[in-house]
């Protein structure tokens, strides 16, 4: 039905932008509540807009450039070509990041959303800190494969961004600095935190979950919330959980950053809010179902190198029901009021 | 006709606020001040091979005996302090600077507003202190588009040598030196102090001295570690052999004199 809603609206938008004298400058969605959220209960985030502070200009430049296929080489990839909205900005039915020339990349692109809370980024936790991100795969040559001056001589030579930097800036210079802030912006909007769960949570609504469900949460606080801590439903932290490695990708993870033996093969533990919809899984996306995720914790795994010490070497021996029941509680983690949430899709369509 | 000349001295008037008026100026400028107190130092950073002055793309021979020219050189120097004789001390706000051997005006650098006095120490850091690694997307000489930051391990490249040598074991012959890492054991930023006490800087109204660095790209080749380009011709990632990179360039910079 929300779906139904959507196009209905985008049609109204493409009607109303078509009598528009430049087709270029699309009118902004309504982009309202553009406010830093801490929801009841959630930690401080590491990241707050005290610096880079929100106005609505900022966020509409930022979402133009999360858009923009000019931030590639050959201005054919944009962020959301791999961070796809209806997907919680991960990419759909996509193992690895798919580049420019049709480059495969090594990871998985993972859902985007409660960024402010991440204390690094990227699965092996390379980047720092949430302005300089989008320069990962900016200039990563298997996914956007350009250099940050090129791109501002782009967005700088184009009228359309000359007036949304003016905007959102009171000038149209475009240097790294506003490109960046203005991307955060956008992307540290992303607030996630209306699942049914959180209503059930909250007592709002009177939303209940079901027996299945109920019986999934507890044995999901029991055997997953170690790792998957509640309310981000991640710690962040760096671990090997059993998987083997890759013999294509040979991907040793957080060691790739820190040099440390002691850090080979271990990935940042993803949230697993809005897990229903960010599939295929694992940092290299070698998991297509929930189901299999769940045989691979359920199975024994092989003694690896820094196996995280809390997962049992003989695996969680989940029975067919305790995994329908782990899935049914973790559907109940899909928050479609931020998958349907205008103010985030591509303004281009 | 009186009448006339009477009014001259107000359109002269007119005309100059309409000047003034006319020239906007983009930037605000500062108060101008009754009487100043205060003048400029610069610092110059002059580049060198042993005491052969450093040209860019020119053989010289390193302490290895390798024959290498450099293409590029670049690196920070940030959190400058000069001191006083009374021991009081004058901290550079925002002090971050990227030296850059291709662009002249990089390599001096102008520090306004001390106060008349005498100073006799100098002290600056090579490198980046590891709050500006972490603080996201910066401006001015720290802004990321400048070359000097890693994107996929993020941080700082402090100091940047490329160039070539017929010794180098790469298969392009090249030499890259990429030497970053903010924290821990491994850090790369290096220290340096300066003592002028016999020939101070002597800042006045009509001095702003200049104080002039020298810098021997061939002190990066040794000590304590001589560098065989055979084998270490690259090095592009944060850690034990980037931190023996900048125990060889810790020595690098010193002072030749001022010029009052």
């Amino acid at each position: 039905m929300n779906r139904i809603a959507n196009i209905f609206f985008l049609l109204g938008v493409l009607i109303f932008a078509s009598c528009k004298v430049d087709p270029k400058i699309i009118e902004p969605l309504p982009a309202d509540n553009l406010v830093e959220v801490i929801p009841d209960g959630w930690p401080q985030p590491k990241y707050t807009f005290s610096v880079n502070t929100i106005s609505e200009d900022k966020f509409v430049l930022g979402r133009a450039l999360f858009y923009e296929e000019m931030l590639s080489v050959d201005n054919t990839i944009s962020c959301g070509s791999c961070h796809q909205d209806f997907a919680a900005f991960s990419h759909s039915e996509h193992k690895v990041s798919h580049g420019i020339y049709d480059r495969q990349g090594t990871r998985n692109a993972p859902g985007i959303f409660n960024l402010t809370w991440h204390p690094l980024f990227m699965h092996d936790g390379g980047i720092n800190h949430i302005e300089v991100q989008p320069l990962g795969p900016i200039t990563n040559t298997l996914e956007m494969g350009a250099d940050i001056n090129p791109v501002i001589a782009k967005l700088q030579a184009s009228s359309k961004y000359q007036n949304l930097f003016k905007k959102a800036y009171g000038s149209d210079t475009v240097n790294s600095q506003k490109l960046l802030r203005a991307m955060t912006v956008f992307m540290g909007l992303m607030y996630s935190y209306n699942s049914k769960f959180d209503y059930y949570k909250r007592n709002e609504n009177n939303v209940e979950l079901s027996d299945a469900e109920l019986r999934g949460y507890s044995l999901f606080t029991a055997k997953c919330s170690g790792c998957h801590t509640e309310p981000l439903f991640s710690d962040f932290a760096f671990r090997s959980n059993g998987l083997t490695v890759d013999p294509f990708y040979q991907d040793s993870g957080r060691a790739h950053i820190t040099g440390l033996p002691t850090d080979r093969y271990k990935f940042k533990t993803p949230s697993l809010r809005n897990i229903a919809k960010t599939a295929p899984y694992m940092h290299d996306g070698r998991y297509t179902t929930l189901n299999e995720c769940l045989d691979h914790y359920t199975n024994a795994i092989p003694n690896l190198t820094n196996l995280d010490p809390s997962i049992p070497t003989n695996g969680f021996q989940f029975s067919a029901q305790n995994k329908q029941d782990i899935i049914a509680f973790l559907n109940t983690l899909t928050d479609y009021k931020f998958l349907g949430d205008k103010r985030f899709a591509n303004p281009n369509f | 006709m009186k009448n006339i000349i009477k009014y001259i001295p107000l359109f002269l008037l007119l005309t100059t606020v309409s000047c003034k008026k006319d020239k906007k100026d983009p930037e605000p400028e500062p108060e101008p001040t009754p009487a100043a107190t205060t003048n400029t130092i610069k610092i110059l950073f002059e580049h060198t091979v042993d005491t052969n002055e450093l040209v860019l793309n020119q053989n010289y021979v390193n302490p290895n005996l390798d024959t290498f020219k450099v293409s590029t050189l670049k690196y920070y120097i940030s959190n400058i302090v000069i001191t006083k004789n009374d021991n009081t001390t004058f901290v550079e706000p925002e002090s971050y600077h990227l030296i850059d051997v291709s662009n002249l005006s990089s390599t001096t650098i102008s520090i306004p507003n001390l106060p008349f006095a005498s100073y006799k120490s100098l002290s600056f850091t090579l490198g980046v202190d590891s709050t500006r690694n972490c603080s996201g997307a910066q401006t001015g000489d720290l802004a990321q588009n400048k070359g000097m930051f890693w994107n996929w391990s993020t941080g700082y490249i402090m100091f940047k040598l490329e160039g070539t040598s017929p010794q180098s074991g790469a298969s392009n012959k090249s030499l890259t030196y990429h030497i970053g890492g903010f924290g821990g054991v491994n850090k790369v930023q290096r220290n340096f102090i300066f003592n002028f006490a016999s020939t101070p800087a002597n800042v006045s109204a009509s001095v702003s001295p200049v104080i002039h660095m020298s810098v021997d790209v061939n002190e990066f080749f040794k000590n304590p570690t001589t560098i065989n380009v055979a084998t270490q011709h690259t090095q592009m990632s944060t850690g034990a052999t980037a931190k023996m990179f900048a125990d060889n360039y810790a020595d690098m910079i010193s002072f030749e004199h001022v010029h009052n």
